[in-house]
């Protein structure tokens, strides 16, 4: 019994479709893919720093939303991508090491090893993105955010080496026909039950019916066909909650009878605001989507005070990075800072309604930060205070 | 070659720059972790589902007809991927009572209806196309 599930030789594989012309095509897309998750991604890392040396925009207010859309939807493209380039060229897998020749084994060791590197990080980076943006954790130590970050580096360095190997046979590979066999294995002879031209575009139609699939948490007009994406899109005035007031355990403070909104200059108290006093400020009105890290994002219409106002009328200097504090007493996002740009810009409101209702206690009742261009987590919710430097 | 050996080095430098964030930005515990779900995505994907799509293809071209196997390929192909991108939503592991906005779509009425609308298209398109290569021969 034990003889017989020993793994294949690659020989045993016949079928003409695993073959290197498949790969390479397929591969050229997942490596774009790859590529525009990687770009979309530093830049949503880079907007999540507490503080940029190169300032993070305020304009387009939309511009966080289209790379994190991309992101997340360049990333479930890459999931039949990925598998249909594995499967082409699973034979690989079961080659047997030059033992003989010490140089090519230590060629072959290496390049092994590397693929070895980009297939598990891939698969990684595909697999933990996809839980989180269902909310799914079922890792028990690690953090999403910084483990899905250094493995994008390894997954975008293995890629690049891989690219190096690969790329006088990818040349060539590309540049003739897709059903040329220079490059075949000796047995890959039989003829698959779809031509190899078939196989690549059927892989490119469900790449794109994945993304129709999932993409309607951030493109409106999608979200009907959009049938496993994480929400529906509806939730209190049209936007969907990420974290409730219960899940944050602010209820009670929340809601408090007094409740007040401190700014603080220089670690001394200079002002603070009832709600009233915030309701009888000049009130204003934006336009602005929450932009969430996990992909979906939402258009509100959103009235309140401008942080400027609020800054100017406790006598706050306007001009440097404000930091918010929330009624959090825990989570890596009960403070964020809005950078001097950010804090200044007259979009930047302590929203106090949405969709003309008084906020509702989970989108972050008395009043929340709503600021363009700026992915969800930092638009801080249940405010208490303002931080400003003297 | 010259340029390989660029593009190689710069990707070796940003491989062990994220070598070096996961062993300086994680505790040794988090390092174990880490390391078994990169070993679990790797035996789930090259044991488990590579075996599976190896079984599904030996039965498919055994049990169908020639003119059933195109379209159920291409079957394969599509809906294998939609069942893998939905897996997350479809546990619900992580719905929240407290947040209704969250896995609000009937998932599993969806994806098993997707499932029967794609094993009767690929009866259909098999159908006709064994009546075509029929009256063809």
């Amino acid at each position: 019994m034990r003889a017989r599930l020993k793994p294949p030789a690659p020989e045993q594989f016949t079928s003409r479709l695993r073959s290197p012309a498949v790969a390479a095509r397929v591969g050229l897309w997942l490596g774009v893919s790859f590529g525009l998750c990687f770009v979309t991604g530093l830049i949503s890392h880079y907007a999540q720093l507490p503080s940029h040396p190169v300032p993070f925009p305020t304009s387009p207010s939309w511009g966080y939303q289209v790379t994190q859309g991309l992101h997340v939807t360049s990333g479930v493209a890459a999931v039949p991508l990925l598998l249909v380039k594995l499967w082409s060229v699973l034979p690989k897998l079961f080659e047997s090491l030059p033992v003989r020749d010490a140089r090519r084994l230590l060629i072959a060791v290496l390049e092994r090893g590397s693929i070895g590197v980009l297939v598990a990080a891939s698969i990684f980076q595909l697999a933990t993105g996809a839980l989180n943006a269902a909310q799914w954790y079922p890792w028990l130590t690690f953090s999403f955010r910084t483990a899905h970050y250094a493995l994008a580096w390894i997954a975008i360095g293995a890629l690049l080496v891989h690219v190096a190997v690969k790329l006088p046979i990818t040349r060539d590979l590309l540049s003739g026909d897709i059903d040329a066999t220079t490059h075949d294995r000796v047995t890959a002879t039989v003829p698959g039950a779809l031509s190899r031209r078939a196989l690549v575009r059927t892989t490119a139609a469900a790449a794109g019916v994945a993304v129709l699939a999932t993409a309607g948490g951030t493109v409106p007009w999608l979200r009907r066909v959009s049938v496993f994406a994480t929400r529906t899109g509806e939730g209190p005035g049209g936007v969907p909650i990420n974290k409730s007031a219960q899940a944050a355990g602010v209820e009670e403070s929340a809601t408090a009878p007094d409740w007040r909104l401190e700014v603080v200059v220089g670690g001394v108290l200079a002002a603070s605001f009832s709600y009233d006093d915030l309701r009888a400020m000049p009130p204003h009105t934006v336009d602005l989507p929450i932009a969430c890290v996990e992909g979906w994002s939402a258009q509100g219409t959103w009235s309140g005070v401008r942080v400027a106002d609020v800054l100017r009328t406790a006598d706050a200097p306007t001009d440097r990075e404000v930091v918010v504090v929330s009624l959090q007493q825990a989570g890596a996002f009960r403070r964020s800072t809005l950078p001097a740009s950010f804090a200044a810009d007259e979009r930047t409101l302590l929203a106090l309604d949405l969709a003309g209702e008084p906020l509702a206690l989970d989108h972050g009742f008395p009043c929340r930060v709503i600021a363009p261009n700026r992915p969800g987590v930092l638009q801080t919710k249940w405010v208490s205070r303002l931080e400003v430097s003297a | 070659m010259r340029t390989r050996l660029l593009v190689g080095a710069c990707g070796a430098s940003l491989a062990l720059y994220g070598a070096a964030l996961l062993l300086t930005r994680q505790a040794p515990a988090q390092w174990v972790e880490v390391a078994l779900w990169l070993g679990a995505g790797v035996v789930a994907h090259d044991v488990v589902l590579s075996a599976l799509v190896v079984a599904a293809c030996f039965a498919g071209s055994r049990l169908l007809p020639v003119p059933w196997r195109a379209p159920a390929l291409v079957a394969l192909v599509v809906w294998g991927t939609l069942t893998v991108v939905a897996v997350p939503v479809l546990s619900r592991a992580g719905a929240r009572a407290d947040n209704p906005t969250l896995l609000d779509r009937p998932y599993l009425t969806t994806w098993c209806a997707i499932s029967v609308i794609v094993v009767l298209l690929v009866a259909v398109t098999g159908f006709v196309r064994s009546r075509r290569s029929r009256a063809g021969e």
